[in-house]
């Protein structure tokens, strides 16, 4: 079957799939938007109704002190019809996202920049799956319907982030700092993308036009493209929504976590039971955690800046305030990107199957604590930490596998000996 | 944890890698094993940097962030001016009271009474900060004083605050003379005496001066020796010029002061009809109130305010844990036994909440026993009614009073009201502190007021004094601007008070000794301040060690496994 064929299926059934669920299923959607696993208070469908009702009715989206996302998403959801009436307008949106979504995977894929990249060229580089491959293990997995159908607007964040990867490994500078620009937007942290993306994106330049560009000034270039794109977009915001209260009431809410509502995350839990008085340098440190393993990993694996990428979305899913599956999904869909890499890593069972446990059990917990009361936020938290060991168990190990893979590179006569620690 | 995986994971392939003089082989193994070759520079590099990054952000972000978040902001105070306050070396209060003296005499001699007397009252006088000092008034308006006193008591007061009491000298022909007169509702003393009793301007003394400054002093006594039990108690710093207390009088000061409500400027008083019946249910307790408590009200309202309630309790049964009534075939009543009293209340069941509102709550309980358990006295004294210290009092209005008829019936009415309500209110005159003497309300008032505003200046330092402590003593507390403000707003009340009491206005220091009082007590129950009194500093280490130790660890060590491989490299090259 070639090639285009089978995108067309895929895409297909993966949209028909969407459609149906649905469809047929009419309360679905919002059982799943009130999932916390699903929805957090950044993310969630039914919060970007009330904003989107207080819009409507030429009432600031702040003041009920609820929607905490960007005041952009609100013009275009109102183009919308109401989805409590007409709810398939907005199905379709969502399927449309997913499916370019999985076509920007496809197109990162493609580009051939997990394995080879200009200064460096994996020993196993012939292992590797196809683009179809992959965007079908993103549109089939089952975390990433979840989200589709909980109508979660983490989707299109996911969606920037992917196009800006998939831009930035094309090389194609304007797309890659616009999709970023709205990634970063719409939820803060992808800034912190920006470095390793911005090295892939010199490097699918410079190996294009066979002249490297001086890296200095192409990097203020895009420093300067991508802070003015953001605000641009700010300014937009505040003129749509004629104040600067949303900064607040968005990125405040993502920094200072005064929503306590429980998530897949860690942070929920620590902070209801953190000491007032050291809640401001926690949240310094929490943030000055994640945005760490920016630098280091970026100087680190130079030569893999796709590889950078991938694993900080992994560290974005486990680390940032308010994660949800959405994140998780992002994560899982890349590394299948790194197939080479899977022969060396050495905790695949332990990883999915905590992954599975969690994925399982964690409902359940959740369950079992608030509706059933048989059970208490200890029994959620307790899943929650298996899930995040889960992830950081494949982000550490694929780390490891990476750092492997270089050194047989390296050292060819090393290959295949047992690594050992002095 | 993730970073030390991360850290772990880039420096494990590279370990085996390197150099050798780094690690001088002492065992067979390592050195029959083959040597690694060594390191290549750019990943050397790399290696460093990437750690490097790491440290950077520790360094550069983590620590600002570490500073700011947890400096502690303690707003500077007076420290020193608080602890001179609370020590009494500021303020010595003084009560200097002014005596008008209306004399129907010649200027001349008019000065001359004055003069003697102000010596012989002064001989009197053994308490230096509070002294009399008598001045002439102007003549009296032709008016017939007791029609207007009623109206003047009051204000007399909160407007000519300047004045403490008045003296008329009134000549007359009959009678014993000299005689004096303590008008009740008025701060006036009526002196009688005869035209000849007026010193000739030669003589140094008469008896007509002693006589006034003996009666001033009698007027005066209790107030000063409130005064000077409360210097005595406030701090030691005042007890050199104080004049000294008999023990009985200590004893009987200390007892009224227990009994007293501690000051507020609102007081809720709730006055509550309980019966173990059906009846009475209703009760004309507002005409009542108009006409048996306002009054007193209203003459208190330049000291405090206060709430009225009131509320019909029926079937209020006693507490278990008292005596039943005994009948007493001597009284031919129903005795309660002394030592019930005190569990006379069933607090467990009869609705009379402890604080409604912002003040405290005086009760006040009217109790009518059930008909076949009347009349109901106590069994000791006969009595019907008793006070509960710094609660209120009790009274017990029996339906069939001895030798009436019964005037009980579904409703009370105000007649039936009224021995209770004068029960009440003298109850009221001594849970608000009021002294017993003189006989005349206005001066007792004014004496109440003095009282209180010295208590207030003495509660109000010490109060500053103690935050003072509590700054000096508890570094780690946050100590928020507003504590600040406060205690200058007090400082500064104090201060005027203070200037007030020496000028002789008394109602004005009272008044600014309140809010001194109140902003005081705000700084120091700063809810932000206490959130750490409690938090030593070894409990930090059990806050940052669990999370901070394990992401410290693999930096440290990389830290330090880099500096050492450097060194070696240099001492090497």
């Amino acid at each position: 079957m070639p090639l285009d064929q089978q995108k067309a299926l895929l895409f297909g059934s993966a949209a028909a799939v969407r459609l149906l669920l649905f469809t047929a299923f009419p309360s679905l959607p919002n059982r799943l938007a009130g999932r916390v696993e699903v929805s957090t208070p950044v993310t969630s469908f039914k919060r970007l109704q009330e904003g989107l009702f207080l819009y409507t009715h030429n009432v600031s989206p702040y003041d009920g002190g609820v929607y905490h996302q960007a005041p952009l998403l609100l013009p275009l959801f109102s183009l919308l019809p109401n989805p409590s009436y007409y709810p398939f307008a907005t199905s379709v949106l969502f399927t449309m996202v997913d499916l370019l979504s999985a076509l920007a995977l496809a197109q990162i894929a493609e580009s051939g920049q997990s394995v080879v990249t200009r200064l460096f060229k994996s020993s196993r580089k012939d292992l590797r799956w196809s683009s179809v491959a992959i965007a079908a293990g993103f549109l089939f997995n089952p975390f990433t319907v979840a989200t589709c159908i909980a109508r979660s607007t983490s989707a299109l964040t996911n969606l920037f982030i992917l196009t800006a990867m998939a831009k930035a490994s094309q090389g194609a500078s304007f797309t890659f700092v616009l999709a970023l620009s709205f990634a970063s937007y719409l939820a803060m942290h992808p800034l912190l993308l920006f470095p390793p993306l911005l090295v892939l994106l010199y490097d699918a330049r410079a190996s294009k036009t066979k002249s490297a560009p001086s890296p200095f000034l192409f990097s203020v270039v895009h420093t300067l493209g991508l802070a003015a794109a953001v605000c641009a977009l700010l300014f937009v915001s505040a003129l749509l929504t004629g104040s600067w209260d949303f900064l607040a009431a968005t990125y405040g809410v993502r920094l200072l976590l005064p929503d306590l509502t429980p998530n897949v995350g860690l942070w929920w839990y620590f902070f209801t039971e953190m000491f007032d008085s050291f809640r401001e340098f926690f949240l310094g440190v929490f943030w000055l955690h994640v945005a760490s393993y920016m630098p280091g990993l970026t100087i680190r694996l130079r030569k893999q800046p796709l590889f950078v990428a991938t694993t900080l979305t992994g560290i974005f899913a486990i680390f940032t305030p308010y994660p949800s599956i959405a994140d998780a999904t992002l994560y899982l869909s890349l590394v299948p990107l790194f197939r080479h890499l899977f022969p060396l890593m050495r905790y695949t069972f332990l990883a999915s199957a905590s992954i599975l446990y969690a994925s399982f059990l964690g409902p359940a917990f959740y369950h079992l604590w608030i509706y059933a009361g048989s059970g208490n936020a200890n029994f959620f938290y307790a899943i929650t930490l298996v899930w995040s060991l889960g992830l950081s168990i494949i982000v550490g190990d694929s780390l490891y596998a990476a750092l492997r893979d270089e050194l047989d590179v390296e050292r060819p006569e090393l290959r295949g000996e047992e690594v050992k620690r002095i | 944890m993730p970073p030390s995986e991360g850290a772990d994971a880039s420096s494990a392939p590279k370990e085996d890698a390197k150099p050798s003089p780094s690690s001088p082989p002492s065992l067979d193994a390592v050195r029959l094993r083959k040597q690694p070759p060594p390191e290549g520079r750019e990943s050397l590099w790399r290696r460093r940097s990437a750690i490097f990054s790491f440290w950077a952000v520790v360094l550069c972000l983590g620590l600002p962030v570490w500073w700011k978040t947890t400096a502690i902001y303690r707003a500077d105070l007076p420290l020193q001016d608080m602890t001179d306050w609370a020590e009494g070396k500021i303020c010595k209060p003084v009560f200097p009271l002014r005596i008008a003296v209306e004399a129907p005499l010649p200027p001349q001699d008019a000065h001359h009474l004055l003069r003697t007397t102000q010596h012989a009252l002064d001989d009197l006088n053994e308490f230096s900060a509070h002294h009399l000092r008598l001045m002439l008034a102007d003549p009296p308006a032709p008016a017939n004083a007791s029609q207007q006193v009623v109206v003047d008591g009051t204000r007399n007061t909160s407007d000519d605050e300047d004045i403490a009491l008045s003296i008329r000298l009134i000549p007359v022909e009959t009678g014993a003379t000299p005689r004096s007169h303590l008008q009740p509702y008025s701060p006036t003393l009526d002196v009688y005496y005869t035209p000849n009793q007026i010193p000739p301007p030669s003589s140094t003394g008469s008896p007509l001066a002693t006589f006034i400054a003996h009666e001033l002093h009698k007027i005066f006594a209790e107030e000063q020796a409130q005064l000077a039990y409360l210097l005595s108690t406030a701090s030691g710093g005042h007890s050199s010029k104080m004049k000294s207390l008999s023990p009985e009088t200590s004893a009987e000061l200390q007892r009224q002061s227990t009994r007293a409500l501690k000051y507020a400027p609102t007081y809720h008083l709730t006055f509550s009809l309980f019966t173990p019946t059906s009846t009475p249910s209703a009760w004309d307790i507002e005409s009542a109130l108009r006409q048996y408590v306002a009054p007193l009200l209203d003459s208190f309202s330049a000291i405090s305010n206060f709430t009225v309630d009131t509320q019909v309790q029926l079937y209020a049964t006693f507490s278990p844990s008292i005596r039943q009534p005994e009948y007493d075939e001597a009284l031919k009543a129903w005795t309660l036994r002394k030592e019930d009293l005190s569990g006379f209340i069933n607090a467990a069941e009869w609705p009379l909440s402890p604080s409604i509102g912002k003040g405290p709550t005086v009760n006040f309980v009217l109790y009518v026993p059930d008909k076949t358990q009347s009349p109901l006295l106590v069994k000791e004294s006969g009595a019907n009614s008793w006070l509960i210290p710094q609660w209120g009092g009790v009274a017990i209005l029996n339906p069939t009073a001895p030798g009436k008829d019964a005037i009980v019936s579904a409703s009370l009415t105000k007649e039936a009201l009224g021995p209770a309500m004068h029960t009440f209110s003298n109850q009221l005159i001594s849970l608000l502190g009021l002294p017993q003497m003189p006989s005349s309300l206005p001066l007792r008032i004014s004496t109440l007021a003095r009282v209180r505003a010295a208590s207030l200046i003495f509660s109000a330092s010490s109060t500053l004094g103690a935050l003072a402590q509590v700054y000096q003593k508890l570094p780690s507390i946050p100590v928020p601007d507003s504590v600040a403000k406060s205690v200058d707003l007090a400082l500064a009340h104090l201060q005027l008070a203070c200037d007030r009491l020496r000028e002789g206005r008394f109602q004005g220091a009272l008044e600014l000794a309140r809010i001194a009082e109140g902003e005081a007590e705000k700084a120091f129950f700063e809810r932000s301040m206490v959130g750490q009194v409690y938090f030593p500093d070894e409990h930090k280490v059990a806050v940052y060690l669990p999370l901070l130790g394990p992401v410290a660890v693999p930096l440290v060590m990389a830290a330090l496994k880099e500096l050492k491989s450097g060194l070696s490299a240099l001492r090497g090259r």
